[in-house]
């Protein structure tokens, strides 16, 4: 567990979110380089499929974030990402996906702290958290039998 | 009984319909939808206590589509699937002959969506104590307890989609477990692909199943994959004041949203 | 199989300093696909971006990814490059490794190895990416704008003197809005017809504008530059190119005693009617409701009496079509009435009037020719109170908000009273006073120092009528919320500005937001204030919040740069990165369902129906369709659809899946 480093993978708006990790940049804040960033034109955008295949394919935790409410670029795509939030939470928590590893944020583009923050704070918890083994390991049992169901 | 049979007969004869779909003898002892097209085929109508099944899947498959104009004998899971189909345009008022069988053997006709939407309102829609309570059972356990309950359930699963074609609400054309740019959804049935189509079938039908439950009567493999989605009924019902299936031009759940919807997760 | 170029910027050494460029470079040479990858000091300098150039020619690149800062900096920047080298510039990606990266982390081997993972990322998405082209849409070089008020008036004659056609449209036989029931106008005084009546002229005789008075707006199709409108012009019952606006019907009709509208009840007009004498146009209109002839079938005393014979019994509503390339929406607001205010006996005691009542016994030209009389039996009051945040600011009566308007002109109401009756004594019961403006808070103090109006905080509970006096009861927080009461002779209420009656239907008809308050809805409330969230329609003056003149004035002419700024070119050229719903070969045609779950998550109403029809035109599907004029690529359609028949552009399932894989499975 020692050298564990977690990957985590970020889905952010283009507009708040993404400019906020440009000014984080800019003020030259440091933090952790566990997070990468995928960028999107608004949280309205952000399929749950997509963070289901994060999982999958071995993130052990996910940040999801975009303008505060009232403050998307396109007025309401993040009320409609809110919603799906609130129900895929539901569900993902129901079926037994450790909700503690994705993590919701607003994060507006004057935020540059609070992405730092965001990202630390995310990254310590997960390094605590230890990788991700359920999923890894119905990963991993997959590739077994793709390997078994190639050589039939 | 006889009396449907009749009337059927009576609104094949005079042409108000070409089709009608109501249950009919297997040839087991199992109760199956028949499609009667004659006046001789409306004889094997029947309606018993085994009949409970929602038939309103049928009206939207192509074969079925083809037979003309549609009568079918709807339950109170059919009656909501129609409102939620009529919702999403997929069927219109007046389009299909709707006639409900009532507690006393009498039949009822319903002439337009306003009228099933004022019968709906009264009639029972909640999910069985029986479901209720395999519900609360799932959700007292611990997270990885439900990981290992669902792993073990979603193991089973054979990808045979016998769910999805029973589900009143799956008429997407081509399902994105048939899109293959990019392949969202493994072909094959392993653990990694089946967790991923039941999220995403239980995605597609939030705020939109109406807990008729032929999804896991259908399932080969007993998985009871029915509670996924009505695990979602209440939080929907309750954070957005939204139930499937009750009226005809409803906004979805989920193609909406309050300025002040509330969470507790988002910092 | 893809030939893309990596370019490694070392921004002098602002990544370099953190990141191990050269080995970055060096490791992207060996992804798949990648045919050059180099590194560079300055990639966005003149020989970065030769260098840049001369790598697509020379290696015959079907793809770049230039890993550098922020594509918000310099995204644009490197898409030009590519194709000003013959590459479509939506095959470039920008992998951000400065304020994503260098800048962030320290110098160690992490920061290098999250550099090369980006790289990889892009180049990956970029393998996805397709040539796109901008779109193009024509503009019609109309503008139509919607209301007469101050805010209409100045939007329409700001674009039409920029050389544009205009069509405006006045719900009422008049423009001139409430600007024109106004006496004087804080915070200069002067007089609003004086100031407003000229430019109401100039709208009538501009040539590049045609009015339309007395009329509707009753369906709006199309979209940014291609707007199709049907405006339904009621029936004057006139023939208006016949009537010289004589006026001699409106004297000679038998009916007199209609409460006039335009003096808010405060006086009478017939049944065919100019709303008031410097109406634009001035030509009467008949009020079908209240005419004798239309209730009982007999009378037409103005046909008789009319020399021109302009008097139409039988004409009927019109429908005018409109072509126009945009929409500017100036429908105004209305004040509080009637039977909002029961503790203050608003409608129950005659001499308990509003802001507005207030103005027109104010004006030389109102009910009582500029004499503050009462309504009750047209005495001069000599104790007046006047009621700010009469139903603003008031969450019990669901208004929230501070109407803006009302601490000024209730001051001005205060000064012009004192004005007229000497010996009179004006007292304002108020919340706060909010003045901010230029010459606001001086005018206010000239009210409370030279027309000695009395001030007192608090908010009035009751007023009932004693021995022919109003009793108003409130109390004075100032003074310890210390009870007052006050034996007024007169009360004026300034009740709260409010969403014009009717604001809502005409949203949904044009397709445009409006707030809780039925206002109409800025698309930003900071950098977007006069755009709505539908391209093409602009807000102009007090539809969109309670506004005062200048306020009103300067939003018009911001809209009405807009207006000419999208007119400035023959076709409005835009990003390609929208919505697509897609399409096959019959008989399926697209995997779109056509449940249009998605149409109502669109901000900008973008997604539309399309009817598929057969040979004999009957149709067999109705699909999706994404409005390409409209639809500003947001995606929030895209993550809803089910059947994954929405895709979009340069944020594509293909895109963005390919992303989350090469960035997880290296
Ligand atoms: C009592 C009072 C006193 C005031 N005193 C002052 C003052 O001293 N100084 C100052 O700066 N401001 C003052 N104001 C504010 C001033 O009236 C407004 O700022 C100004 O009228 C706003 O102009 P507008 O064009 O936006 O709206 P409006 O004046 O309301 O004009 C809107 C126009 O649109 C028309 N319309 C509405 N709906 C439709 C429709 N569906 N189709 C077509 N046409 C439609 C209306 O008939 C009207 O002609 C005062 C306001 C009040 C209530
Ligand atoms: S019916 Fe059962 S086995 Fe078949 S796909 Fe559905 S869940 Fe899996
Ligand atoms: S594009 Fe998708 S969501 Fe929209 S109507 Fe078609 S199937 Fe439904
Ligand atoms: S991408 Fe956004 S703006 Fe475009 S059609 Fe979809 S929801 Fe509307």
């Amino acid at each position: 567990m020692q050298d564990f480093e977690p990957k985590i993978v970020a889905f952010v708006c283009n507009w708040c979110t993404y400019a906020g990790a440009d000014l984080t940049g800019t003020s030259r804040t440091k933090y952790a380089a566990n997070v990468k960033i995928i960028r999107f034109p608004c949280t309205g955008r952000i399929d749950f499929m997509i963070l289901m295949k994060a999982f999958e394919n071995g993130a052990d935790g996910i940040i999801v974030s975009g303008c505060h409410p009232n403050d998307c670029h396109y007025s309401t795509g993040n009320f409609h990402a809110r919603r799906r939030w609130i129900v895929f939470r539901n569900l993902m928590n129901f079926t037994g996906i450790d909700t503690e590893r994705i993590l919701f944020s607003w994060v507006s583009a004057a935020e540059g702290f609070k992405w730092a923050d965001v990202v630390n704070n995310t990254v310590a918890k997960i390094r605590e958290m230890g990788p991700y083994e359920n999923y890894n390991k119905i990963a991993v049992s997959t590739l077994l039998k793709e390997e078994v169901s190639n050589h039939e | 009984m006889n009396e449907l049979i009749n009337k059927v007969t009576k609104l094949l004869n005079d042409k108000t319909i070409d089709a009608f779909i109501g249950y009919g003898q297997g040839s087991t002892d199992r109760v199956r939808a028949i499609f009667a097209r004659t006046v001789e085929q409306a004889s094997k109508l029947i309606y018993t206590p085994a009949c409970t099944f929602n038939l309103s899947g049928y009206l939207l498959k192509h074969e079925v589509k083809h037979l003309g104009k549609l009568g079918i004998l709807a339950n109170v899971a059919a009656l909501r699937s129609i409102m939620q189909l009529a919702s999403e345009f997929q069927i219109k008022d007046g389009e299909v002959y709707i006639l409900f069988v009532n507690d006393d053997a009498s039949l009822t006709e319903f002439s337009d969506f306003q009228s099933i939407e004022a019968f709906l309102e009264k009639a029972n829609i909640d999910i069985t104590p029986d479901e209720k309570a395999r519900i609360e059972k799932i959700e007292a356990m611990s997270v990885s307890e439900r990981w290992e309950f669902w792993n073990k359930e979603f193991e089973k699963c054979i990808k045979c989609y016998a769910c999805r074609a029973a589900c009143p609400m799956c008429y997407c054309h081509r399902c994105t477990t048939d899109v293959n740019q990019p392949q969202w959804i493994p072909v094959a049935s392993h653990e990694r692909g089946n967790l991923d189509y039941h999220l995403m079938r239980a995605m597609h039908l939030a705020g939109r199943c109406i807990n008729c439950g032929e999804c896991a009567n259908a399932c080969p493999m007993d998985i009871p994959l029915n509670l996924l989605t009505y695990q979602l009924i209440d939080p929907i019902k309750t954070g957005f004041g939204a139930t499937a299936g009750m009226k005809a031009d409803a906004v979805y759940a989920l193609s909406t949203f309050k300025p002040d919807d509330k969470e507790n997760f988002i910092i | 199989m893809s030939r893309i170029g990596v370019f490694v910027c070392h921004c002098g050494e602002n990544i370099s300093a953190t990141v191990n460029c050269e080995k970055v470079a060096q490791i992207s040479k060996e992804l798949k696909g990648v045919e050059f990858s180099t590194d560079y000091k300055y990639m966005c300098s003149d020989p970065g971006q030769t260098m840049l150039k001369e790598a697509i020619k020379e290696h015959k690149l079907d793809g770049v990814v230039v890993a550098a800062c922020s594509p918000r900096m310099h995204e644009p920047t490197f898409r030009k490059a590519c194709s000003e080298a013959g590459l479509n510039p939506y095959l470039c990606e920008m992998s951000n490794i400065r304020e994503h990266c260098s800048w962030v982390h320290p110098k160690d081997d992490l920061t290098t190895e999250k550099a090369e993972d980006l790289v990889r990322v892009m180049v990956e998405k970029v393998k996805k990416n397709k040539a796109l082209n901008s779109i193009k849409v024509p503009v019609t070089k109309t503008a139509l704008v919607i209301g007469g008020g101050v805010a209409g008036i100045q939007a329409a004659l700001d674009i039409a003197n920029c050389g544009h056609k205009v069509v405006m449209v006045e719900k009422q036989p008049s423009i001139g809005g409430h600007m024109s029931q106004l006496s004087e106008t804080f915070p200069t005084l002067d007089c609003s017809q004086c100031i407003l009546t000229p430019r109401m002229v100039e709208i009538a005789q501009h040539p590049n504008i045609t009015l339309y008075t007395y009329a509707e707006v009753e369906k709006v199709d199309g979209f940014i530059g291609n707007f199709k409108i049907t405006v339904r012009k009621k029936s004057k019952s006139l023939d208006e190119h016949l009537c010289t606006g004589c006026g001699l019907c409106t004297t000679k009709c038998p009916q007199k005693k209609i409460p006039n509208e335009f003096e808010r009840g405060l006086g009478f007009r017939p049944a065919i009617y100019v709303p008031f004498p410097q109406a634009v146009p001035n030509k009467p209109v008949i009020d079908r409701e209240n005419c004798t002839y239309y209730i009982k079938g007999k009378c037409k005393v103005c046909e008789i009496v009319c020399p021109t014979k302009a008097i139409r019994f039988d004409q009927e509503d019109e429908l005018v079509e409109i072509e126009a390339g945009a929409i500017v929406l100036a429908t105004g607001f209305d004040v509080l009435k009637s039977d909002f205010f029961p503790e203050y006996g608003y409608g129950k005691y005659k001499d308990v009037i509003d802001g507005l009542q207030f103005e027109r016994l104010a004006s030389a030209s109102g009910p009582t020719m500029g004499e503050i009389r009462r309504p009750s039996d047209g005495q001069i009051p000599k104790k007046i109170v006047f009621v700010a945040c009469a139903g603003s600011r008031d969450p019990a009566k669901g208004i929230e908000y501070c109407s803006k308007i009302c601490c000024m002109y209730t001051a001005k109401h205060a000064m012009l009273y004192k004005h007229k009756v000497h010996d009179g004594t004006p007292y304002v019961f108020y919340m706060d006073i909010r003045a901010g403006g230029k010459m606001y808070e001086e005018f206010v103090r000239r009210a409370i120092v030279e027309d000695e109006t009395q001030y007192i905080r608090g908010r009035v509970s009751t007023i009932y009528e004693k021995n022919g006096k109003l009793i108003v009861k409130g109390a004075d927080t100032l003074m310890g919320a210390e009870p007052v009461e006050i034996e007024a002779d007169m009360v004026v209420l300034a009740t709260a500005g409010v969403a014009n009656h009717g604001a809502e239907a005409l949203a949904q008809t044009v397709h445009v937001s409006y707030d809780a308050y039925k206002f109409f809805a800025e698309a930003h409330p900071k950098l977007k204030p006069v755009e709505t969230n539908t391209a093409g329609i602009f807000l102009a003056g007090a539809c969109q919040a309670p506004k005062d003149i200048p306020e009103s004035v300067a939003a018009a002419s911001g809209a009405a740069v807009k207006v000419a700024a999208l007119f400035s070119n023959d076709e409005l050229t835009r990003e390609p990165l929208i919505a697509v719903v897609n399409r096959q070969a019959p008989p399926v045609f697209s995997s779109c369902v056509g449940c249009f779950l998605c149409q109502s998550v669109c901000p900008y109403q973008a997604i539309e129906r399309e009817e598929i029809k057969n040979r004999n035109g009957e149709v067999i599907k109705t699909l999706a369709k994404v409005n390409e004029g409209l639809c500003q690529g947001c995606g929030t359609c895209v993550a809803l659809c089910r059947t994954k028949a929405i895709d979009i552009h340069g944020y594509s399932n293909q895109q963005v899946y390919t992303e989350v894989m090469a960035l997880l499975n290296d």
